[in-house]
Formats: C-alpha cells, sequence, structure tokens
C-alpha cells in the first residue's frame, strides 16, 4: 500500500494496547464487583501479551497467555467463587479518603521520578540501541537455558514445587486441626465437612449483617 | 521502531498503578491483583530491555520465564493464605484483626 509507514502503525498499535492495558488495570483494581474486577486483570494479562508481540518475543507471549490468562486469572477468579463473602460487593470495605489520597500521592511520585529517569537515561550511551533482528530464535533461547543454565531452572522448579507442597500442606494441617475441633466439640464424627459449614456461617453473617444495615 | 523509553514509561505507569493497588487497599484479592499488575510491568521493562540489547537478549527472555513461572506458584501460595485467612477471621479483610483487637 503506497504511503503505508509500518513504524506509524506500530506506535498507534502500541498506544492503544497501552491505553487498554492500564484502563483494565485500573478496572482491575477500582471496580466495585470483585468477579468483575478478576475478569478485567485476566483480559488486561491477555493485552500485556500484545506487547511481547510487539517485542517480537512471541514464545513469552504464549507463556503469558497459558500462564497469567489461563493460570493467575483462574486461580483469582476461583479464589473468589469459593469465598462468598468476597462476592458481595456490600461487605467489602475501601479505605478512607485520606489513605487513598496519600497512596495516590506516593505512587504517582514513584511513577513519575522512574519516568522521568527512564526518559532522561542515555540508553544510547550505556548499549547500542539498534534494534536486533534475532526475534524467533527459540533454539538458541532453548540452548541457552537448558545447556547452560540447566542447574538454575532445575532450581527455580524444585523451589516452586516445594511452594505449592508448601501451600497444600498448610492447608491440609489447617483444615486437619479445625475439623479435630469440631469433632472434640460434638463429641463423635462431624455431620457436615468444615466448608460446608464455613460457607453456610458465611451466608448467615452476610444475611445478618444486611438486616443490621436495612 | 518504537523507543525503549516508552515501554520503560508504560512499565513504570503499571507498577505505579500496582503499587498504589497495594497501598490503598483493604480487600486481600485486590491486593494481589495489584502485585500481579506490578509483576506485568516489570516483565514489559525486562522483555524491552533485553530486546533492545543484545548482550542481554537470552538472559531477559530467559528471567522472564523463570519470573513468570515463580509468579504463578506465588499466586498459588497467596491464594491459600488468603484461604486460611478466611477462616480464621471469617474476611479478607486486611483491617480486620485490628478491628477484632479493638484497637
Amino acid at each position: 500500500m503506497q504511503g503505508f509507514d509500518p513504524a506509524l502503525f506500530e506506535q498507534i498499535e502500541f498506544l492503544f494496547l497501552a491505553g487498554m492495558v492500564l484502563v483494565l488495570a485500573y478496572l482491575a483494581l477500582e471496580h466495585k464487583e470483585i468477579v468483575y474486577a478478576a475478569f478485567f486483570f485476566g483480559f488486561m494479562a491477555s493485552f500485556v501479551a500484545g506487547f511481547f508481540l510487539l517485542l517480537e518475543a512471541p514464545f513469552i507471549a504464549g507463556m503469558q497467555i497459558a500462564v497469567y490468562t489461563g493460570g493467575i486469572s483462574a486461580l483469582i477468579i476461583f479464589a473468589v467463587l469459593i469465598l462468598p463473602r468476597v462476592q458481595d460487593s456490600t461487605l467489602e470495605k475501601f479505605a478512607s479518603a485520606r489513605v487513598r489520597h496519600i497512596g495516590l500521592l506516593i505512587s504517582a511520585v514513584v511513577t513519575v521520578l522512574t519516568g522521568f529517569l527512564a526518559i532522561i537515561f542515555p540508553w544510547a550511551e550505556s548499549f547500542n540501541e539498534a534494534f536486533v533482528s534475532i526475534s524467533q530464535d527459540l533454539n538458541g533461547l532453548a540452548l541457552w537455558l537448558w545447556s547452560e543454565n540447566g542447574i538454575y531452572v532445575q532450581m527455580v522448579a524444585l523451589i516452586i514445587l516445594t511452594a505449592l507442597v508448601g501451600a497444600i500442606a498448610l492447608l491440609k494441617i489447617d483444615k486437619a486441626e479445625q475439623l479435630g475441633v469440631i469433632i472434640g466439640a460434638s463429641g463423635g464424627e462431624a455431620s457436615s465437612t468444615k466448608d460446608e459449614r464455613t460457607i453456610a456461617d458465611d451466608v448467615r453473617t452476610i444475611d445478618e449483617s444486611k438486616e443490621v444495615d436495612a | 521502531m518504537i523507543p525503549l523509553t516508552w515501554y520503560l514509561v508504560l512499565s513504570f505507569m503499571m507498577i505505579g498503578l500496582g503499587g498504589y493497588g497495594m497501598m490503598v487497599k483493604r480487600n486481600l484479592i485486590r491486593i494481589l491483583i495489584g502485585a500481579e499488575i506490578m509483576g506485568n510491568g516489570a516483565n514489559i521493562a525486562l522483555v524491552a530491555i533485553s530486546l533492545y540489547n543484545p548482550v542481554f537478549y537470552f538472559t531477559g527472555q530467559g528471567l522472564i520465564m523463570l519470573v513468570i513461572s515463580v509468579s504463578a506458584a506465588h499466586t498459588a501460595l497467596a491464594l491459600v493464605l488468603m484461604l486460611m485467612y478466611n477462616r480464621r477471621y471469617n474476611s479478607v479483610d486486611l483491617g480486620k484483626p485490628i478491628e477484632m483487637e479493638g484497637r
């Protein structure tokens, strides 16, 4: 197409993605309904993958979609769904206006200062800013990761596995302790599981607090 | 070509936004979302720098893979801690223990 400038198109694409990411991130933090907030976070993670495609890192983009959009968002939505108190937006307490203003001020100062440093820092002198087109070199990346730094990858995998096993153990220990208390108090087998009791208690507490508010 | 500065400014804005969420919010899930937004901002900065500097090309991308994996594990751990907090205080509000102590 005559007069078509790919660089301009790329810049427009960047601005569109940046706008979407910032708006969705803001909505994920500020939307009143936390279920919608969790979905907005998932959409934001998908748009971030667009930046990785722009930066010619398609493998990272795929990983971003698989882990953030597919895994972490699903985990957050799952957590929201199994906690009935969280779903009720009327029960959510927000920080006072003073705290919000202070938080906004601190984060704005940090953002402006770091952004200013990013703008004035002599990137061109610190390293060669010429765009190096070695993208999609997955073979090189795999060799670098597994041949030269395989031990670190295995170490990190072990740490992650330990963290996950620890998380499951924590949950199980807590559950077993609470079940022991129920069995001890009733003098026999508990008729329902702790989870069912917790959910029933939650629903009752929500109803009571709504009656108080009314 | 998009200048590196654009990516860095965007990533710092995301880090600032996530930091705001972590400082101001009382709901644990929103705090977790704030932390994830900060992580995403840092990831963009790392990938951008790694691509604009040939020396860091593989280092940056390999680091991002590890960061994303660790991020998934830390989210799972955070959610388990959140469930335990909810069982103990019957709430995911960060100020609940202080309220219960009457301070």
